[in-house]
């Protein structure tokens, strides 16, 4: 037990990352299945990155420190965000004080970090991409929070271990209304903070539509590549913590190898049901207009709202 | 009462009388020889005196008291106490004071050099300390006399420092508007003193202390909307905040850092003073409408700042902003206090506090920075500014940990201050006021639109390329404004990674004014998810630096190397700064789905007329006058103008008339007092 509780957080930790990449190979699959394509190998996002860290770094040559270090800070966030979220079983690298509130903090210092060095890049692009999402991302910052303190507050507590404990002992929670609503409200909120259809197109290069991709337009090569892990990360991390907070079913009670290999099997179905779920909408849906993102943030506030609203009617 | 030890006494009586005594040096300042440094050198070892008198007292919890009654104005006349007392409240705010104080007046001694020469100079050095002393009077005083007198005082000098900057009809407009407000506040502030009166001997704090608690409630309510209105003003909440905007930008950079960083502060020490300790707390709806002022001014407060191109005006709206974030908590605070969950109210009101503190640190850095980018750039314009993180890397980077902070990101004090809110509001489910939670909503609301404002800030400011020939030109600031700066940005730091030092006096301060927060079995004098935090931050710290070292690592291990090269311009082969995307358009986004809020007039004229789609030449001009000023000052004045004019029938200029009206005004008074 004394050894076994810090290896398992580590290893729950090494598996987010590892999986990031895999995670979009999926998606991209299932989206070339969804249109009738065969679609890359899994692993092309692993081979991109490969690919991107042995090339040439180009940095514009008005850009300060602050370019260079932005994809850093970016990535080191996504990493350390990481530590805060259970996988395999409720509890989490970063313990302690680590609550809901630094997951959301270091979530908003790499999109600072991101909008900075899209500013520095000196054309329009990047301010255009960094204006957009700052419009999205200040817009979803309180239904993101808002749905985590419906959680926080039925679980009695700020971390997101101790949510997914709590969930975990419960039964029928599902129906309740504060589960559903939080759980559509942090849905809604997770495509937007991914970059995902419809708020976002990950796959276009047009500038009337993009975003994410607006931002990162004058980065390549290594800085790039952390760019693209970060974001990469980032998805899998939205994924794992609404698979956590709704959806723990599977995780180990204790760090036994054989509960943990069941826990790693389940969280993989998740992912892969995540994914086929996001590749479906994609092929289904066409992105939003950029002033209709408002009244879709808008729904997920009111959503997560009438969660934090209705714990006090449970109670 | 309190037996006080006579050193400490003596050390506040130095340290007031050092301020006092100061501006007799000033005249120094505007010499050629060395000792032109003395007046910032003795106000900055005067200033780190009195912060480690203040530590001590808010340490150790002795208060330090000084009787002025003797020397007071007009003693003989009217005897009206004059005592200061330093007890741990007034001395963390005095901690407050210094802390924010003496790295301005290090940044000051290079910034007014520059900036100012002859007698308005040697004012400027006369107006700091006494500037300085009148809020340490207001802060420590422990009398309505004393604290009356700092306070009309700090009004005057303020006052005093936005004329000495120059001389125009706007300046005189927004100096005169500032006046009419902070008087109208300080009538509101008198008014709840004197209803004390009427069941209190005297005006002495530890007086009123006792007879406030007892007072009936709609007494109580008097005295506590009263304050609200007087110290709601000076703090700038939204709708009294119409003064804030025009007056901090037209002071000098420093006095602009002082005005924001402190001076605000003093309203919620105002705040705090009268709700928790003088009334003891009240029935929730105070609290309520606190929070509701308090979020009103949050949301409202960083749209403004959102939508402002000039850097100070926009720094000015973030401080309403902020202050909105400070009376939230305290609402919270008293909400939780009458639903008697002491803990809880403790933690906010915690929150309150040490997000006055951060408030403190990383506004008057900005206002330092942005003095920092006049002096450099000639301009404060976002519009005008751009790569000068280039130019000035370390002002840069400077200002880039106060955006950090004042953003709340995590490692920064902004957010150990959010955090505490945060944690306050959501308390509010478990102890009976589940409107609370929400309030969770509004400050995460307000941190997402306070982190597009100041990626603007620094993004249209300090990268990318310059938009005007002064900002490619600009120098990197002087030795003695960079050190200030820096001082501050790493008080910002500190807070933000170790916080753990501040927690057990403030604890003891909160629970002093909070009966029963303390003594709740377990519960000790800072509330658990406080000491949880400041036991975690450190790690955070040391985990964010070892994954940026693993990040930094990744890109260098098989990396080309890094190549300069021009910014893809899409082929074309000429980009011009032009071409970036600017501050205004960066905000368009926010501000057309606030559109509501700012409803600003645009002008677009295109020449030729009735060629919309193929113009010569395009004019756009968009004005904006809040729409407070249209639908509720506008109005509220023209009706005092026209009172005025019907009054005004009655002087008729005959003497007769005059002596009549003084009569029948004497025989009214009379009835009255009979009857009553």
């Amino acid at each position: 037990m004394t050894l076994a509780a810090p290896l398992a957080n580590l290893a729950q930790w090494a598996l987010l990352l590892a999986v990031a990449p895999l995670l979009r190979g999926l998606i991209q699959r299932a989206k070339a299945r969804a249109q009738n394509r065969r679609g890359a190998s899994l692993f092309r996002p692993y081979a991109e990155l490969a690919k991107l860290l042995r090339k040439q770094d180009l940095v514009p040559d008005t850009a300060s420190a602050v370019f260079r270090a932005a994809p850093v800070v970016s990535l080191a966030a996504m990493l350390v965000a990481a530590a805060l979220v259970p996988v395999l079983w409720p509890a989490a690298l970063l313990a302690g004080g680590g609550d809901f509130l630094v997951l959301v903090g270091l979530l908003a210092l790499a999109r600072f970090a991101l909008l900075l060095g899209a500013w520095d890049g000196g054309s329009a692009f990047g301010g255009m991409g960094a204006s957009r999402e700052a419009m999205v991302s200040a817009l979803a910052e309180a239904p993101l929070l808002l749905g985590l303190v419906a959680v926080a507050i039925l679980a009695g507590s700020g971390s997101l271990a101790g949510m997914a404990q709590w969930t975990l002992g419960q039964t029928l929670v599902h129906f309740s209304p504060v589960y559903a609503l939080a759980a559509t409200a942090l849905g809604l909120v997770a495509i937007a903070e991914a970059g995902r259809i419809p708020v976002d197109n990950p796959a276009t290069h047009l500038e009337l539509t993009m975003i994410h991709e607006a931002m990162v337009l004058e980065y390549s090569g290594p800085s790039l590549a952390l760019l693209e892990l970060a974001a990469a990360v980032k998805l899998s991390l939205l994924l794992a913590l609404l698979a956590a907070v709704f959806f723990p079913w599977g995780m180990a009670p204790a760090p036994t190898p054989a509960r943990l290999a069941l826990a790693l099997l389940l969280f993989l179905l998740k992912l892969a049901a995540g994914a086929v779920a996001i590749a479906l909408i994609e092929s289904t849906l066409a992105k939003l207009r950029m002033y209709q993102v408002p009244a879709y943030l808008g729904l997920a506030s009111a959503l997560a709202l009438l969660a934090v609203a209705c714990t006090a009617l449970i109670r | 009462m309190i037996a006080a030890n006579p050193w400490m006494a003596a050390a506040l009586a130095a340290f007031l009388l050092a301020l006092l005594l100061l501006p007799l040096l000033a005249g120094l300042a505007d010499r050629r020889s060395r000792l032109r440094v003395a007046p910032a050198a003795l106000l900055v070892l005067a200033l780190l005196a009195g912060g480690a008198l203040a530590a001590r007292v808010l340490w150790t919890g002795a208060p330090a008291a000084l009787d002025l009654s003797a020397w007071a104005p007009m003693a003989e006349a009217a005897p009206f106490a004059f005592t200061l007392t330093l007890d741990r409240l007034s001395a963390f705010f005095l901690l407050l004071l210094c802390a924010v104080g003496a790295p301005v007046a290090l940044y000051a001694q290079a910034y007014l050099e520059r900036h100012y020469a002859g007698w308005r100079r040697a004012a400027l050095w006369a107006l700091l300390p006494l500037f300085l002393l009148s809020m340490a009077l207001v802060l420590a005083a422990s009398t309505g006399f004393a604290f009356f007198f700092g306070w009309e005082l700090m009004t005057l000098l303020s006052a005093a420092a936005m004329l000495l900057d120059g001389d125009s009809p706007e300046r005189r407009h927004n100096t005169y508007i500032y006046l009419v407000m902070m008087h109208a506040a300080a009538a509101c502030v008198l008014a709840a003193f004197l209803l004390f009166l009427s069941r209190a001997p005297s005006l002495d704090f530890a007086v009123m202390r006792v007879a406030g608690p007892a007072m009936p409630l709609a007494l109580r309510n008097a005295v506590f909307v009263l304050a609200l209105l007087g110290f709601g003003a000076k703090a700038g909440l939204i709708p009294l905040h119409l003064w804030l905007p025009k007056a901090h930008p037209i002071a000098p950079a420093p006095m602009s850092a002082l005005m924001s960083g402190v001076m605000l502060k003093t309203a919620v020490y105002g705040m705090v003073r009268f709700s928790f300790d003088l009334l003891g707390g009240g029935p929730s709806g105070w609290g309520y409408a606190l929070v509701a002022a308090g979020a009103a001014s949050g949301v409202l407060g960083v749209l403004y700042a959102l939508g402002e191109n000039d850097l100070k005006r926009l720094l000015a709206y973030s401080s309403i902003e902020n202050l909105g974030i400070i009376f939230m908590a305290l609402g919270a605070a008293l909400v939780l206090q009458a639903h008697h969950a002491p803990v809880w109210a403790a933690l906010a009101l915690l929150a309150a506090l040490l997000h006055s503190l951060n408030h403190a640190l990383y506004k008057s850095l900005l206002f330092l920075g942005a003095g920092a980018v006049g002096d450099a750039a000639h301009s404060v314009e976002l519009s005008q500014l751009g790569g000068l993180q280039r130019r000035m890397p370390i002002t840069g980077g400077l200002v880039l940990v106060g955006c950090l902070a004042i953003v709340g990101l995590p490692l920064t004090n902004g957010f150990v201050g959010e955090w505490l809110a945060f944690r306050g509001f959501i308390a509010g489910a478990g102890a009976g006021a589940p409107v609370l939670p929400l309030l969770a909503g509004v400050l995460a609301l307000i941190s997402g639109l306070a982190a597009a404002c100041f990626a603007n800030v620094y993004g249209a400011g300090f990268l990318g390329r310059p938009r005007s020939p002064a900002a490619g030109a600009a120098e990197e600031a002087p030795r003695a404004m960079r050190a200030g700066m820096a001082a501050l940005a790493a008080a910002c730091l500190l807070v933000g990674i170790a916080p753990g030092f501040l927690l057990r006096p403030l604890g003891a301060t909160v629970a002093a004014l909070l009966p029963g927060a303390g003594l709740l079995p377990g519960a000790g004098l800072v509330p658990a998810p406080a000491t949880a935090l400041a036991a975690m931050l450190p790690s955070l710290a040391l985990a964010v630096a070892l994954a940026a070292a693993a990040a930094l690592a990744l890109r260098a291990w098989r990396s080309g190397g890094v190549r300069r090269t021009a910014t893809w311009g899409c082929g074309q082969p000429l980009m011009t700064p032009r071409m970036q995307y600017s501050a205004a358009a960066f905000t368009e986004p926010l501000r057309t789905v606030f559109a509501p809020v700012y409803r600003a007039d645009h002008q677009l004229e295109s020449q030729p007329d009735g060629q919309a789609w193929y113009p010569t030449a395009v004019n756009y001009r968009s004005a904006r006058t809040t729409s407070f000023e249209r639908s509720f000052y506008r109005p509220a004045v023209q009706a005092v103008v026209n009172a005025a004019a019907r009054l005004g029938r009655l002087q008729t200029g005959n003497v007769q008339m005059y002596l009549a009206s003084i009569f029948l005004a004497l025989i009214a008074l009379l009835m009255i007092m009979r009857l009553a």
